[in-house]
């Protein structure tokens, strides 16, 4: 047995090392994205001159509606499970799988601080640093179109049906903007695994600019910000649910599953805000902080112990996580609803020129001013 | 033949096209208020009814409550002639007559509910009550409650006179005016 | 035969009609308060003043017989007027309690003033005559002198229908007023008509006092089961209760209807309805009281001791079911539906001397089915031959001597515990004739059928239905599936 231990150590360390960080950092976000459904309905009644949900109370406190998404859970659960006669079954359930699963999978790559030396283990602070991390992003968010258009086909609902066509063209046509966008970043540092190009993004341009992606990028950061929005389905790109003209494509779902198709929204906003902030904003980068502790442009330093420095990286992810999750809620309750030709001519006869082009730009200046 | 009509809108302006800039200033004032209302939750409007209510101004002509007005004696001026439960869309009016043994009047409501969960506070009550015995003035806005029992209002509930009252109108109101003066309470 | 014309219209009448009449036949209708068509011409109340060429003053119409060449006007500005004028009249002393007068809705001078008047009155409110109010008279009427027209229908109606008189118009002019003869009371068996023919809320019934607004009832004509007379009336129901009934005239039988009758729909509803099944003298649910039944039929059935008894006051539905039960499920001899009765006016105005409904239509069901007579039935059940009688609960009562003397145990059928004769073994509760339809035939021969106004209590089922199911627990289909599956083979002329 302990020979066994011995031989494997290893794997066995990082097996279990990943499995912690797994469970520690999905359920940090889940509990996140819970808090989101309630954050979604706040900060719309914050930005409309309103209080929004306050009235959900565990023995009478209510903690200004924080026992809200508790409420909601057992709502939902509570819901009549209902699949329409004519639906196909199988499709009708997997569905919702499709939905999350992809979603939840992708957060495996996110790198949420550099490394903690744990009683002389070096534990990377992601669950697993793959190099080819961005095309893995890519094509696990080209999965989760299934979770909208099976949903749309199964339900056997004209409306359904509609939703899942727009969801699935919407995102079909956005995602190669996504991907083109981020080819200027690779280009620029040289790199496709996620933690290496949070760890290139540390560096200082001129001696004093971090070497950010928005710095590096601004024009591939508006790009990527519109698309990934869009791949969100979220407004103004929300012709997939359009609540006011078709529903959309979980219009026969209730109970449980159609909170899974609600969550996987709400975490796919967690996991873009990540994304942004880990490709555009240094991830868990704090600017002049390395690994000893402040280093300053003007040469003073400030030496800070291994576990703080640990600490500020992660809580400096989180801030910049939790102000995109932010700033795509204000988005959401501030823009209306593009017309479906409006999105399609956006994404075709402007993003992607004007994506294609970044690529150019972005070639032509490393060209001229040298690698990063 | 359907009508066609031409709308003019404004071409948009390079900046316009752009939509960026439009974006964030639109963005701009959303966020505004979100930090406005943030940090200074007391300029929001929204009253946490029925727990706390406002004031009605005092010009308002709203149709709040209802009361069933009282005699000086302290029967109700209403005499179960179910004017309003006829009038009633909403069939949220309930009346059971009585009859009094020694009054003049006769008539009066044993029983008389109003559903309020039902009511559309169209006012058609108010209108057709031929005695006067009705109203809707107690400037209490209903609606709010945990429960649908605690809007069913029964007489007991509704009896009640606001001051300068009770008002003599009303055509059987004759006959208990003139009951109430054989008696002395007048 | 004289012709007159009545607003251009010629009209050929027989002589000694009067205007008013004649113009009922061409369809023209003259407002009148004091006509009545069955009670004397009284001509006090002035509505129905017409404009008759060549008259001088204006004629009413109900007083004034039709004469050859007459042209009459029933609506110039001046009949207009004298009506307006009239109703102001009428209406000077009438104190406009309308919210608490019962008659509010149907009531003369509301439907007239809309018609007719529309006027505000002239007079102060304070000035009004004040008379009694709320007065009590017999056991069934209020009277309420205020607002009374003195249009007389109340005393004439006492004079002439039921020739007891005990109203009379007391005192002269201003003082004029209905009041109670000295020495009599109001209890003549016919007087909620008063509060039917008063065309103002001055007598109304106490029975319906308060209970309902008129303009909340549904009307359903049906008829009265009373008795062999079988009025034709009408149910003013709501919401499945009934309100009152009241005579709906027809030439045939009857204009009025004997207070009797008019309160036999209180038997239906109220705390005297029976909507669950007795044994001995516990409650119990049909079902289980329907088995305990059909057991003890069962029992006696083998030795042949198990006799059926119809019953004049059920339908010829009911009453064919009762007969398919003997004949065709127990298969006994032991049924009888010979119920001879002395029939014929009693009173000399409605109220006849058999006071079941249905004598002759049970002679119908005996035609078709057969059966031995009442008598032979009572010494069969004196010799100790039969061991359990199923009967109706009043027409059981017509043998209760030879059951008390032979200890027969006795099953009824009955709607009200009230009929439910003593040392009964068991009843089983059936719908009411207010609950379901039935065919009677009244001492003229007359075939009326009933329309249900209301729907019988949960779990109380039509008679025939009951020994349909009867008969099943016994063994045997009688496939009734509607009252009119059981008049199959029953020659209804």
């Amino acid at each position: 047995m302990m020979e066994f231990f011995e031989a494997n150590k290893d794997i066995l360390l990082f097996t279990g090392a990943a499995a912690v960080k797994a469970l520690a950092f999905l359920g940090a976000v889940m509990g996140f994205t819970a808090l989101m459904t309630l954050a979604e309905r706040k900060v719309s009644a914050l930005m409309q001159d309103r209080v929004g949900p306050n009235r959900a109370s565990v023995f009478g406190f209510a903690f200004n509606g924080l026992f809200q998404p508790i409420a909601d859970a057992i709502k939902m659960i509570l819901k009549e499970d209902f699949v329409p006669g004519r639906a196909e079954k199988l499709l009708f359930t997997l569905a919702p799988f499709f939905a999350l699963v992809p979603v939840l999978a992708l957060f495996a790559v996110i790198p949420f601080g550099d490394y903690v030396m744990v009683y002389g283990y070096q534990l990377e602070l992601q669950i697993a640093d793959l190099p080819l991390g961005l095309f893995f992003v890519l094509a696990l968010s080209g999965l989760a179109i299934y979770g909208v258009f099976l949903g749309g086909w199964a339900s056997k609902n004209n409306f359904a049906l509609l939703g899942g066509l727009r969801g699935a063209a919407q995102m079909v046509s956005y995602e190669v903007v996504l991907g083109l966008t981020l080819v200027g970043l690779m280009m620029i540092y040289g790199s496709a695994s996620l933690q290496d190009m949070v760890r290139a993004q540390g560096r200082l341009l001129f001696g004093f600019i971090p070497a950010w992606g928005v710095v590096c990028q601004p024009f591939a950061f508006i790009l990527f910000l519109i698309a990934s929005t869009a791949e969100n389905k979220r407004t103004p790109f929300d012709l997939v649910e359009g609540e006011s003209e078709i529903i959309g494509y979980f219009m026969e779902y209730s109970s449980m599953r159609f909170a899974a198709f609600m969550f996987a929204e709400f975490i796919e906003i967690v996991l873009i805000s990540m994304l942004i902030a880990t490709l555009f904003f240094g991830g868990w980068q704090v600017p002049y902080l390395y690994e000893t502790g402040f280093m300053f442009p003007g040469g003073a330093e400030l030496p800070l112990n291994h576990y703080l420095v640990s600490a500020m990286q992660v809580g400096s992810f989180t801030v910049k996580t939790v102000f995109f999750c932010w700033f795509s809620l204000i988005v959401r309750w501030t823009l209306p609803r593009f017309r479906f030709d409006q999105m399609m001519s956006l994404c075709w006869k402007a993003l992607l020129p004007l994506a294609l082009l970044n690529i150019l730009l972005t070639g032509a200046a490393m060209t001229f001013l040298g690698k990063l | 033949m359907i009508s066609v009509k031409k709308v003019n809108n404004k071409p948009l302006n390079l900046l316009e096209k752009i939509y960026l800039w439009e974006i964030a200033r639109g963005l701009s004032v959303t966020i505004r208020h979100f930090f406005a209302n943030l940090f200074n939750p007391g300029n929001i409007l929204t009253v946490p009814y029925p727990e706390k209510t406002i004031p009605l101004p005092g010009n308002a002509r709203f149709r709040t409550r209802h009361r069933l007005k009282v005699r000086s004696d302290g029967s109700p001026k209403c005499v179960a002639c179910f004017m309003c439960q006829t009038a009633c869309p909403a069939y949220c009016i309930r009346i059971e007559a009585a009859e009094y043994t020694e009054n003049t009047v006769e008539k009066y409501p044993a029983v008389f509910d109003i559903d309020l969960s039902r009511c559309v506070m169209c006012g058609m009550c108010v209108e057709a009550c031929p005695e006067d015995a009705i109203a809707m003035d107690t400037e209490e806005l209903t609606g709010g409650a945990l429960n649908r029992g605690e809007l069913l209002m029964t007489k007991d509930g509704l009896l009640r006179n606001l001051p300068g009252e009770p008002s003599r109108k009303g055509a059987a109101n004759r006959l208990a005016n003139e009951y109430l003066k054989s008696r002395g309470e007048e | 035969m004289p012709t007159l014309t009545i607003d251009g219209k010629p009209v050929e009448v027989e002589k000694g009609t009067s205007i008013l009449e004649a113009a009922q036949k061409l369809g023209v209708y003259i407002p009148r308060y004091c006509y009545h068509p069955k009670l004397s011409v009284s001509g006090n109340c002035r509505m129905c003043l017409v404009e008759v060429e060549k008259a001088p003053k204006l004629l009413t119409a109900c007083s004034t017989e039709a004469a050859e060449g007459m042209v009459v006007r029933t609506v110039s500005d001046k009949v207009k007027a004298a009506r307006r004028d009239v109703l102001e009249y009428l209406l000077i002393n009438h104190p406009l309690d309308c919210p608490i007068c019962d008659q509010a809705g149907e009531c003369g001078l509301q439907n007239y003033y809309m018609d007719y008047s529309l006027a505000k009155s002239r007079f102060k409110n304070e000035d009004k005559v004040r008379r009694q109010k709320r007065r009590a008279l017999g056991p069934h009427l209020v009277l309420d002198n205020e607002r009374c027209i003195l249009c007389t229908r109340c005393v004439r109606f006492c004079a002439e229908v039921t020739k007891t008189a005990e109203l009379e118009v007391m005192g002269r002019g201003d003082h004029s007023h209905i009041d109670m003869k000295e020495g009599k009371a109001l209890d003549n068996g016919y007087s909620l008509n008063i509060a039917d023919i008063c065309p103002v809320g001055a007598w109304t019934s106490r029975d319906f006092r308060f209970k309902q607004r008129v303009w909340f009832l549904k009307k359903t004509p049906t008829i009265c089961l009373g008795c062999a007379t079988g009025c034709l009336i009408e149910a003013h129901h709501n919401e499945n209760t009934i309100y009152r009934t009241v005579p709906l005239p027809n030439p045939e039988t009857n204009t009025w209807l004997c207070d009797h009758g008019r309160l036999a729909y209180k038997a239906v509803q109220g705390g005297d309805r029976l909507v669950k099944g007795v044994i001995k003298n516990g409650l119990i649910d049909f079902e289980p009281a329907l088995r305990e039944v059909a057991a003890r039929i069962d029992e006696a059935r083998g030795a042949g001791a198990v006799a059926v008894l119809g019953s004049p006051w059920l339908s010829i539905e009911d009453n064919a079911a009762l007969a398919r039960l003997a004949k065709d499920a127990l298969k006994t001899e032991n049924y009888c539906f010979d119920f001879a009765s002395e029939q014929g006016i009693k009173d000399g105005i409605l109220i006849n001397k058999d006071p079941s409904p249905n004598a002759n239509g049970l002679r119908l069901v005996k035609d078709a089915h057969g059966g031995i007579s009442q008598a032979e039935l009572s010494s069969r059940i004196a010799a100790g031959q039969i061991k359990v009688v199923l009967a109706e609960a009043r027409a059981a009562g017509l043998i209760k001597d030879a059951l008390k003397a032979a200890g027969t145990r006795l099953i009824v059928f009955a709607a009200n515990k009230g009929e439910i004769p003593a040392a009964t073994y068991a009843t089983l509760p059936y719908a009411s004739y207010f609950e379901t339809p039935g065919t009677f035939v009244n001492y003229q021969g007359l075939r009326r059928r009933t329309t249900p106004p209301a729907e019988a209590p949960e779990g109380v089922k039509p008679l025939w239905a009951v020994v349909n199911k009867l008969a099943a627990y016994s063994g045997s289909s009688l496939r009734l599936d509607s009252a009119e599956d059981a008049l199959k083979g029953i020659d209804l002329k």
